[in-house]
């Protein structure tokens, strides 16, 4: 055994070799292939099927560019550069074949652009103008038609109009590739091929609407949306997405004041460019059940609108009457970090530090004064260069379904080993389901599990623990067992200095920002009797009246008439998160910033706003107390602290002050 | 001040200048604004220490549009609907978006602002900053986000040992 060095050293990286792309020299990798060395040059070439997330399919030849000394086009999109070889994307022979292939494409698509939800963003309607023939072969329609498909119902997001398909095969790759479900196929060859579900189902996948965007015709469009806008009536607004706690970036299109559709943005570090169902779809629940105008209680007790002054006079007057111990704030999932800093003043200037978010957090031991014991450290882009990945008490497929689509890739591309200790879930991909129970994670932590050998051979292991087991009530123990798992696999020989184990996944977006910001994880935990209680869209239904104290003075401030709403005494109609520029912090504690893309409501106005309207108000109620000093008469003036107090001088004159009136 | 600092403004411009929408610090301050010169018949331009152009003095735009406001300095997003990437390769300077509503009369957006349907297009990052300052607007620059290439293979999907072998046709 004298070869016991491991050596570290990568391979020496390959020899770059030149092509050249219509006469200029480039250096690239061995490997990649023609269009991604003629991307490198700055020229695009034209395609259908090829995505550069999705496996290579080489079947629409649109991307056919001419290469010297090869006697036929070559599909640019599954051939490797070879050394010297000389593309030219421009030339006769390359334009021939795009028409070519543009003419036959034609033949069978209808010609029903104008009524196409895809029309103005369509790769065939832009292709077509760029690369095809300007008059068309095609007399004979009136005899022999189109082709033309029965349209298929894959569920209530997906629009099908298959007679446009042109047989890229993306929605298929996508689905079996990046969604793990095998739900699309194709059936029949020729031009009796169709794409479909076999038998007509749902496209059951949390990560369905990104079809619609990989669809390059309008065959696959978004049913919401459909015949609702042109895209180039849209505004486009960068923005985040908080349904989940993974920050999906995402453009925000609105017309005249109203949110159209939702679409992803590409972000390399969180979501790639695929963004869930949830995000993409839900947009139309910010048009029902807002909270426009802010209300009041009457004497009947119902809640009536009223003007903004008299609402936030009468909390001004319960907040300058009450003590600090007996006003409490309780954030919600929606809550942007503005607004939450806002409140933490607002209750610090009243002596208050009742501060609560709605979701829980073990606060044993460190709790969450360190902030690597909430987030997830080795971040979402960290997953695909990991080699064993260990679940705890979490379903990332719907609680985060773009870590879930992560997590599938490097399952499938770097070998990425998963178990699960938990319930057994459906994530799409192949897993060690290990047990059910925290028994079950003690035992991989003491090492009598075969799992924790597997674990500790990985020269990258991650653990990703769910927030929702964190909060209940093993919550503590088992963050405490993870927390000394990941201590001691970091400490390990083989991992890398510098790679981080633990891993926290939240469910809602406002969490990492509000323990970074000071609140206390957990309504459980309030040890106020408050008599002036904040919801700041807390909307999760674990605040409930009757654990309040009776003459509880319940502020609801946020969106939507929900949970929060119904028990407030006083609303305050704030904005959602595409009304808003705000701040939000995502499970990896990056910051991001949604943005503005309409205006809110009626008289809904930004968050923090309306808490620096209110912490106004109160200053200007308070300003009726009187300005008492300490010592009003003679007699309080001589006993003040322990020396004049221990005085017997200073007592007789207390008492003769008191007695020699 | 170092008479190297030659700025010039035109004459018939200068009751612009008297305008309420003029920084009036700007005049008293001592270090690093511009100074006004009137000479000869010239191009209307002030010039500051740097050597570069300013003209939020004189262009008249109110105060309240010009210092309230943040511009944002970004390469547009591509379409997720479309491949093409060409609407990427530029910068754009864009301001945040203020209440449009539908117009009653003809059912078209409106909205009252002048800053918000603004879209100016910059060949590079420095190009839109210096169009910003001269104007004197505050801005903010969301960075390029570069695109990992991974080698692809057509290979892939035949490998016998590999998850990457198509199943579904």
């Amino acid at each position: 055994m004298f070869c016991q060095t491991q050596h570290y050293a990568t391979a020496p990286a390959p020899e770059r070799i030149e092509v050249f792309v219509n006469d200029k020299s480039l250096l690239v990798d061995p490997g990649i292939t023609v269009l991604q060395a003629c991307a490198m040059a700055g020229v695009e070439i034209p395609r259908f099927c090829y995505h550069d997330r999705l496996s290579v399919a080489g079947n629409c030849r649109m991307c056919l560019v001419e290469v010297e000394r090869s006697i036929k086009p070559v599909a640019s999109c599954a051939m490797p550069v070879m050394k010297g070889m000389k593309i030219k994307t421009d030339s006769p022979m390359t334009r021939k074949a795009r028409e070519g292939v543009m003419e036959f494409l034609l033949v069978n698509h209808p010609l029903d652009c104008p009524i196409c939800d895809q029309g103005g963003e369509c790769d065939l309607q832009d292709q077509s103008m760029a690369f095809g023939s300007d008059r068309s072969r095609f007399v004979d329609n009136r005899f022999s038609g189109k082709r033309a498909v029965e349209d298929k119902n894959v569920g209530p997001l997906v629009k099908t109009i298959m007679t446009r398909c042109i047989h890229c095969t993306r929605c298929i790759r996508f689905a079996s590739e990046v969604a793990g479900v095998d739900d699309l196929g194709t059936t029949g060859r020729g031009s009796d091929m169709q794409v479909g579900t076999y038998v007509e189902k749902m496209f059951k996948s949390e990560l369905s609407g990104n079809v619609v965007d990989l669809c390059p015709v309008g065959a696959l469009t978004s049913k919401p949306y459909a015949f609702t806008a042109r895209p180039w009536e849209l505004r486009k607004t960068d923005s985040v997405d908080v349904m989940d706690a993974v920050g999906s970036n995402i453009v925000v299109n609105t017309r005249s004041g109203e949110v159209m559709r939702i679409l992803p943005r590409m972000n390399e570090d969180i979501n790639e460019e695929w963004i869930s169902d949830k995000t993409r779809y839900s947009y139309d629940g910010l048009k029902r059940q807002r909270l426009t105008k802010p209300m009041v209680k009457d004497d009947k007790g119902n809640l009536t609108p009223c003007t903004w002054e008299e609402a936030l006079v009468e909390v001004a007057q319960k907040l300058t009457q009450a003590n600090g111990n007996e006003v409490a704030a309780v954030a919600g999932g929606f809550a942007d970090a503005e607004s939450l800093v806002a409140m933490k003043d607002l209750l610090n200037k009243f002596d208050s530090e009742g501060l609560y978010t709605e979701e829980g957090f073990p606060s044993d031991g460190s709790g969450t004064d360190f902030r690597s014991s909430y987030i997830m450290n080795s971040t979402i882009a960290g997953i695909e260069d990991a080699d064993v990945l260990l679940i705890v008490g979490a379903n990332p497929r719907y609680e985060a379904p773009l870590v879930n689509a992560r997590i599938r890739k490097g399952w499938m591309h770097n070998d990425l080993q998963v178990g699960l200790v938990g319930t057994e879930v459906d994530l799409s991909y192949n897993y060690e389901h290990l047990g059910d129970t925290a028994a079950t994670l003690k035992e991989i932590a003491s090492g009598k599990h075969a799992f924790s050998k597997v674990l500790a051979n990985a020269e990258r292991p991650m653990i990703l623990v769910g927030n929702t087991i964190l909060q209940g009530h093993e919550g503590a123990a088992v963050h405490e067992v993870v927390a000394d798992m990941s201590h001691k696999l970091k400490s390990s020989k083989k991992v890398e200095k510098d790679w981080k184990v633990l891993n926290v996944l939240h469910r809602v977006a406002s969490q990492v920002a509000a323990l970074d910001i000071g609140y206390k994880p957990g309504v459980n935990k309030m040890t106020e009797k408050p008599k002036l209680l904040f919801l700041l869209g807390a909307d999760a239904g674990l605040v409930k009246r009757e654990d309040l104290p009776k003459d509880c003075f319940v502020v609801y401030q946020g969106h939507h008439g929900d949970q929060g709403a119904h028990m407030a005494d006083v609303i305050l109609p704030g904005a959602a998160y595409t009304e808003k520029t705000a701040t939000y912090v995502n499970t990896e504690g990056r910051a991001q910033q949604t943005r503005r893309a309409v205006t809110p409501p009626v008289y809904a106005r930004d968050d923090w706003k309306i808490i620096r309207a209110l912490s106004e108000g109160s200053k200007a109620q308070s300003l009726k107390q009187p300005l008492q000093p300490s010592i009003l008469e003679l007699k309080d003036f001589y006993m003040t602290d322990s020396i004049s107090r221990a005085s017997q001088t200073m007592a007789k004159c207390v008492n003769a002050v008191q007695t020699m009136k | 001040m170092a008479t190297s600092m030659i700025n010039l403004v035109h004459r018939a411009n200068l009751s612009r200048l008297l305008r309420p929408a003029v920084r009036l610090g700007q005049f008293y301050s001592t270090t690093s604004t511009p100074t006004v010169i009137d000479k000869q018949e010239k191009a209307l331009e002030v010039i500051d220490e740097d050597g570069k152009e300013v003209i939020d003095t004189t262009t008249g735009v109110p105060d309240w549009l010009v210092k309230e406001r943040k511009a944002r300095i970004f390469i547009p997003a591509r379409n997720a609907m479309q491949s093409g990437s060409f609407n990427t390769r530029n910068w754009h300077l864009e301001f945040d978006t203020a209440e449009r509503w539908e117009n009653p009369l003809m059912g078209w957006g409106s909205n009252a602002d002048p800053l918000s349907n603004l879209c100016l297009t910059f060949s590079s990052k420095e190009a839109a900053v210096d169009y910003a300052e001269k104007h004197g607007w505050n801005y903010e620059i969301d960075e390029k986000t570069e695109v990992k290439m991974k080698a692809k293979s057509y290979g892939a999907n035949f490998s016998w040992n590999k998850k990457t072998r198509v199943s579904t046709k």
